[in-house]
């Protein structure tokens, strides 16, 4: 075989391992700007390879309204209706590299929201499951993650507080709607040696991370981590 | 001009009531702050026009009277199209914009009320103390006004009185039909309200309003808050539930109060109960029977179910709101499994003075992680809570029997800090009671999300710690601090450092090691008092610095925002009061500079002075009056009325008197730093009505006396001339408009006896100024 055409099948094979990775535009305009957000949110603590990659590939800009899109790579949340919105990029980055995503991790996300979060585990391999109480965000979440070709995540409409029996045990379960307290049904629902973060608490806009750790024996421990606010936010003047 | 005035005093008052519920507590202030800058600007408005042609009194009366009655109709529909978000201030430049342009809008109604009384004193310049006073009085009865009318009319609807009040005045000044107008326009706006309250996204209703299937199911309204339930699917309530618990909740109705989630209803039953044993709240129960509770700050009901089902017989449980307690109601004891003997009951009212006047022993008094004070409702800065002070934690020590028990439950920080203060506050209030056996008497336990501290001057028996410890353990919760434990031990919830450890050790250690924590920790954690009742700020000058290192958009989290917006405010004010109040004067010209610097300092120093008491007597009275609606109303009501019959006494007194009136009031505001509090404690126990009039005998005679100072200057130092009677008014709308936000970061930093020395000093630079010979 000629070194010319192993190179072409080398890369082709190489292709074909990067995991669910959709199709992307040509000319992507926004790709510096979402270059220059993936390189803040390294400079701010996140190192994951996986994590950063998945945000180097997905195009957070398809997953916010389109009078938004101008602000999409920036490094704060953005309203995305119902009173919701899109959550900071440095803490997607954040809370994905704690539950330290890789190729066939099963993942409950509870608070689907536009999708992004899961469209970021999907482009890290994981398997995800997400639920959204709005059910039009959660179907419009859903068709979104469909064009875009992340086949891997499977949205449902629902409360999250029961988790998703049905496809339970989860390896991490990642909750991305503030809650005042830590629903049983998820600690249930996660697997031994698996992990779940989630926001709690609302204090005047801000709650707390807390990282919920099972051990093979099924004991679970948790961990405070960082102060975040996961609110809606004002449009501004009106 | 009397119904102007009390038009928009009561529109102040509305106004504070309004923030609270819009906003966070913090901007509630913001109200004094606006109505000053208005009044200000009304000064340099009539310079300015006085400036280019001579005018008309009674026509600019007329004019001014139907302008502050119109303003007063579409101010508030203007101010619907600004929103802030006082969480970015810290990091957004453009919220200053918009907050300086709220801050405008919102003046506009006082500009045009200060108008009217210049008008009035430009047209009785032989008798300013008449026209002054009747202002003064109008102001008052508009302070009750605004607060009444909340009794009968839901917020929206009541911001119809200011624009009906003003339209009054018109009648006897201004063209009828225009004045049958205005009044028409009030009418229908407290028919079918045009305007809306816009809370912020962030408060708990709004949040519960947006899930699924979310329905208000009642809603009242009161002087003392605005209270609504909401039943949403979707919303639970079990703070620091254990991670442990497999049982059911059960449904649950969320309970506000101005927009603040105040607790839930729960509709109970044998299956679901089991969720009460696994709350932090249950661990006062695990070691001993508590048959006689008191709940104080109780909302919803969690917690007089909690006592029920661990077999309490007398419980008695605590609210300022009426409505909560009508929508909490009991709880089925039978399903609770409470014996039939036993009996639940609310009080309506405020916590200190409830304990104050009881005389029984409690085995249990219980605050719930949302007892602070009056959620939403502080009146002058960041959040006063008299729940929380040593004051406080030492009468609820005074009141519990043998064995009995104080539990605190607190939501846990990042990094933290109200139960780092909640720690040495208990341990101050323990070293009072039990001296040298407070260290056999505080025990911390901390959930996921939650620090229970327990006191018992009694101190732990060894059989009850190992309960304690035992229970803990099977629900996963640490006990951070037992007696004689002498290494953190985390089993279940780790913390980046064992801080709640390391308070407790402290606080149990001596009243110089607690200090020397306190001081050494990044926040500001020292225990709160009476004096400084801010138990949930923890933001001062030096952690400013620490979180300016921090990056953009990082640190706000950590920036308990109440500071930033105080100062926000602050820069804010005095720019616009400087290019709105100082800057047209500066323009404007007028007599000489000599005689302006001391008009300028005579008139902001008295302005700063009356602000500066007024601030520090709401805040203190407060704790006299139960709430800071009632201290707000009454000590406005009382220093203006008071205030007003001193100005119009003032026309019988030589204007050379305005010195010794000055010094006067230095002195007693000396007396009310060293003497009001201590008022204020012994009186705790007394009954409302006659706390309201000790109150109102305290503050009357000392506010005829702030009454006197503007007309006698005015007499003295501007003698007639119109140009420096707008001068005056310029610098004292400025000093009031800077003193609001001012007086509040005083207060937050030093507390309210500072404040009124504070005050003392600047009349005593009035004094000063004002016995030089002009």
């Amino acid at each position: 075989m000629s070194s010319r055409r192993t190179g072409l099948l080398l890369a082709v094979a190489a292709g074909a391992c990067v995991p669910g990775r959709p199709a992307q535009a040509q000319g992507d305009p926004y790709a510096r700007a979402r270059s220059a957000m993936v390189d803040l949110i390294e400079r701010r603590g996140v190192t994951d390879s996986a994590t950063l990659a998945a945000l180097r590939s997905v195009p957070r800009h398809e997953f916010v309204p389109p009078e938004q899109r101008r602000g999409a790579y920036g490094d704060f949340p953005l309203p995305i209706g119902y009173g919701q919105t899109i959550s900071q990029p440095y803490i997607v980055g954040y809370m994905t590299e704690i539950i330290r995503p890789r190729p066939g991790l099963k993942v409950l996300e509870v608070g689907t929201g536009s999708g992004y979060q899961a469209a970021i585990l999907a482009a890290a391999g994981s398997e995800v499951y997400t639920v959204e109480i709005f059910e039009p965000l959660a179907t419009a979440a859903s068709a979104r993650l469909a064009r875009l070709g992340h086949a891997r995540v499977t949205v449902r409409h629902g409360d999250g507080h029961f988790g998703w029996a049905e496809h339970a045990p989860f390896d991490a379960v990642i909750v991305t709607a503030a809650a005042g307290y830590i629903p049983p049904a998820l600690v249930e629902q996660l697997r031994p040696g698996g992990r779940m973060i989630i926001p709690v608490g609302t204090v005047q806009g801000v709650q707390y991370l807390i990282l919920v750790e099972k051990d093979r024996g099924g004991d679970v421990t948790t961990r405070t981590l960082i102060p975040v606010r996961f609110v809606p936010m004002l449009e501004g003047l009106r | 001009m009397l119904a102007v005035s009390a038009g928009t005093l009561a529109y102040e008052v509305l106004l504070v009531r309004l923030f609270a519920i819009e906003q966070f507590h913090h901007f509630a202030y913001l109200a004094v702050g606006v109505a000053m800058l208005g009044v200000g600007a009304s000064g340099t408005i009539f310079t300015l026009a006085r400036a280019r042609r001579a005018l008309d009194p009674d026509r600019w009366l007329a004019g001014a009277t139907q302008a502050t009655a119109f303003a007063l109709l579409v101010t508030p529909l203007a101010a619907d199209l600004v929103t802030v978000d006082p969480t970015r201030l810290g990091w957004d430049a453009g919220q200053w914009l918009h907050l300086g342009l709220l801050q405008a809008v919102l003046a506009v109604p006082f500009a045009l009320g200060g108008l009217t009384t210049l008008a009035a004193l430009a047209g009785a310049t032989d008798r300013p103390g008449l026209v002054y006073g009747a202002s003064f009085a109008g102001a008052g009865l508009g302070a009750v006004a605004g607060v009444a009318v909340l009794g009968v009319l839901a917020p929206p609807r009541a911001l119809a009185l200011p624009a009906l009040l003003a339209a009054l005045g018109g009648w006897c000044v201004a063209p009828r039909a225009a004045t049958a107008l205005l009044l028409a326009g009030a009418a229908a706006g407290a028919a079918r309200p045009p305007w809306r309250l816009d809370l912020l996204p962030y408060k708990g209703l709004a949040q519960v309003r947006a899930f699924p299937g979310s329905r208000v199911v009642a809603e009242r309204s009161s002087p003392t808050g605005w209270v609504v339930a909401v039943e949403a699917p979707a919303f639970r309530f079990a703070p620091g539930l254990s991670l442990a618990y497999r049982g059911v909740f059960p449904p649950q109705r969320a309970l506000f109060v101005d927009g603040e989630l105040a607790g839930a209803v729960s509709q109970w039953s044998a299956e679901s109960r089991a969720l009460l044993d696994w709350q932090p709240a249950a661990l006062p129960y695990a070691f001993g029977r508590r048959r006689r509770v008191l709940v104080l700050g109780a909302a919803g009901g969690h917690e007089v179910a909690n006592a029920l089902a661990h077999g309490a017989t007398d419980v008695t449980a605590v609210t300022l709101q009426s409505a909560v307690a009508a929508l909490a109601g009991v709880p089925d004891r039978e399903v609770l499994g409470g014996e039939p003997a036993g009996r639940a009951r609310w009080l309506v009212g405020d916590a200190r003075s409830a304990v104050a006047r009881t005389r029984e022993g409690y085995d249990l008094i219980t605050l719930g992680p949302l007892a602070g004070g009056a959620p939403g409702a502080s009146a002058v800065a960041v959040g006063e809570d008299f729940h929380h002070t040593v004051e406080a934690y030492r009468l609820y020590l005074a009141r519990l029997g043998t064995g009995g028990v104080l539990a605190i439950t607190d939501w846990l920080a990042v990094p933290p800090r109200g139960e780092v203060r909640t720690i040495l506050t208990a341990g101050a209030a323990l070293r009072f009671h039990a001296g040298e056996h407070a260290a056999r008497g505080l025990i911390v336990v901390r959930s996921w999300g939650t620090v229970t501290t327990l006191v018992k001057p009694d101190g732990f028996r060894p059989a009850e710690v190992d309960r304690i410890v035992a229970w803990a353990a099977e629900r996963r919760f640490d006990v951070d601090w037992r007696p004689g434990l002498p290494a953190p031990v985390t089993r279940f919830n780790f913390l980046e450092r064992p801080v709640p450890f390391e308070a407790a050790r402290a606080a149990v250690g001596g009243s110089g090691e607690a200090r020397r924590f306190a001081a050494a920790y990044p926040f500001d954690v020292q225990p709160a008092t009476d004096a400084r009742p801010y138990p949930h700020a923890f933001i001062g000058r030096r952690t400013i610095a620490m979180l300016a290192e921090r990056g953009r958009g990082e640190w706000l989290p950590f920036a308990e925002w109440g500071y930033v917006a105080v100062l926000a405010t602050l820069v804010q004010s005095v720019v616009l009061a400087a290019v709105l109040l100082l800057l047209p004067a500066v323009l404007a010209g007028g007599h000489g500079r000599e005689g302006r610097a001391r008009l300028l300092a005579y008139f902001g120093a008295i302005g700063f002075g009356y602000l500066f008491a007024e601030i520090a007597a709401i805040q203190q009275l407060t704790l006299l009056l139960g709430h800071p609606v009632y201290a707000v109303a009454g000590v406005l009501a009382a220093l203006l009325v008071g205030s007003g019959a001193g100005s119009a006494w003032s026309d019988r007194l030589a204007p050379a008197r305005a010195a010794a009136a000055t010094l006067g009031l230095a002195l007693g505001c000396g007396a009310l730093a060293a003497g009001l509090l201590p008022l204020v404690h012994a009186t705790q126990d007394w009954g409302l009505v006659v706390r309201g009039v000790t109150a109102l005998a305290v503050l009357v005679p000392f506010a005829a006396g702030m009454g006197l100072p503007f007309a006698l200057g005015l007499r003295r130092l501007a003698a007639g001339n119109d140009a420096r009677i707008a001068w005056a008014w310029a610098a004292n709308g400025f000093a009031s408009v800077v003193a609001a936000p001012l007086a509040a970061l005083i207060a937050l930093e030093a507390g309210s006896e500072v404040l009124f020395l504070g005050a003392g000093a600047a009349y005593a630079v009035a004094g000063a100024v004002s016995a030089r010979p002009s």
